[in-house]
């Protein structure tokens, strides 16, 4: 898999300090967890954060703060990683394994979505969009941001062409007619941003396939 | 002694080497999560969980794959990620941030070597990141203030902090791709 088409750095390093919404972190997890090149800016960027440790000014702990952890270490439970989501047809990314992924329903002829639940109150939406061969989507613009990682297929627009691994980054500039490539079905995970009361509750219906 | 080396300690079940990683990083976590806006009783709690962790995890640090200070960091962030979306939710909660963070377990080999080439390679470009543009990505991203304080600390005009730290990030990028 080589990816060609990476996320800003912007976002990256929002990853890295963990200061992301929900379905921005998301798709930054699915990108960089494939992704060697943006994961040692993740890296690096975390890197600078424990610089920043050995920076910053110390805030005093509470009276009675090592005591109280250490009354806790005994007890401490081992960590165990949650099970990995199983039997899905789609063989996704593990990181999206430890997201509740909801059922396959069709958004148009040809492309069907899946809702990921994204943990905490989020100002976006994700979900997995499944496409058919060819398909062409509609000309549009939008409000907020859409964040999309390809996991399987292709699809193409004046951007360029977006393959397995790659990351497509869409604001409220453009105006893309995207086509997706022939010969096998393009699996993406997308992430939307943007004022879902703006969008409102048709927008959300209709989100998934004015665009990838 | 090294904290890495401290660590190491701590995973054998040293007391005394983790009351020392405790009375210099727990401080230092709190005051990061101040930093960047938690209250003080948040910020005491991240710091306890924090290096409650450190003491749970001791025997997965990596000194090869990454510096003490920097996984102590990642630590801090996942559990203030955790603690952010409790709140959200009211109270439940059943993502792990930590596991976002993870390598895709189908990445190619993940040897010593290999982990240790990558953090060599990061270790360079962070060395030769100017140290403005270090603390542009500091300031910024990790410390979350604002850019009227960022033109601040690096003494440049409101209106450029937003294309200095662009340009940090992309220089930060670019030092990556060459280093091999």
């Amino acid at each position: 898999m080589s990816v060609t088409h990476h996320p800003p750095e912007e976002l990256l390093a929002g990853f890295a300090a963990g200061t992301l919404d929900a379905g921005e972190h998301l798709a930054m997890a699915v990108h960089v967890s494939g992704c060697p090149a943006c994961r040692r800016l993740v890296r690096a960027v975390e890197g600078i954060g424990g610089s920043a440790l050995e920076a910053i000014d110390l805030a005093p702990m509470r009276a009675g703060a090592f005591e109280a952890v250490m009354a806790k270490l005994d007890r401490s439970p081992s960590h165990a990683p949650a099970p990995a989501n199983s039997a899905d047809d789609d063989a996704l990314p593990s990181v999206l394994g430890h997201y509740r992924i909801g059922r396959r329903r069709w958004v148009a002829p040809g492309v069907s979505m899946r809702p990921i639940e994204l943990p905490g109150a989020s100002s976006s939406r994700a979900f997995l969009l499944r496409s058919d061969p060819g398909t062409h989507m509609l000309e549009h613009t939008h409000t907020g941001t859409e964040l999309t990682c390809v996991l399987r297929g292709s699809f193409s627009h004046e951007g360029g062409r977006f393959g397995p691994g790659d990351f497509d980054f869409g604001d409220d500039t453009l105006d893309h007619q995207p086509t997706v490539g022939d010969g096998e079905p393009c699996l993406c995970l997308v992430a939307m941003t943007g004022d879902l009361r703006i969008n409102g509750f048709f927008g959300r219906l209709i989100g998934p396939f004015v665009r990838l | 002694m090294e904290w890495a080396t401290l660590i190491g300690r701590v995973a054998a079940g040293d007391r005394e080497a983790y009351q020392r990683l405790f009375e210099h990083f727990a401080p230092r976590v709190k005051g990061l999560m101040l930093k960047t806006g938690a209250s003080s009783d948040d910020a005491e709690e991240i710091a306890q969980e924090t290096l409650l962790a450190v003491w749970r995890k001791a025997a997965q640090f990596d000194p090869v794959s990454a510096g003490a200070a920097a996984w102590i960091y990642t630590i801090a962030r996942n559990l203030r990620i955790d603690a952010v979306r409790r709140v959200a939710r009211a109270g439940t909660v059943d993502h792990d941030a930590e596991l976002d963070y993870l390598v895709d377990p189908a990445e190619p080999a993940d040897d010593v070597m290999a982990r240790n080439d990558e953090a060599v390679r990061v270790e360079r470009a962070l060395s030769s990141l100017s140290e403005e543009q270090s603390m542009a990505i500091r300031l910024s991203f990790i410390e979350e203030r604002p850019h009227g304080e960022i033109a601040g600390a690096l003494g440049i005009p409101l209106g450029t902090v937003k294309s200095r730290i662009r340009l940090a990030m992309n220089r930060l990028r670019a030092l990556l791709d060459e280093t091999k």
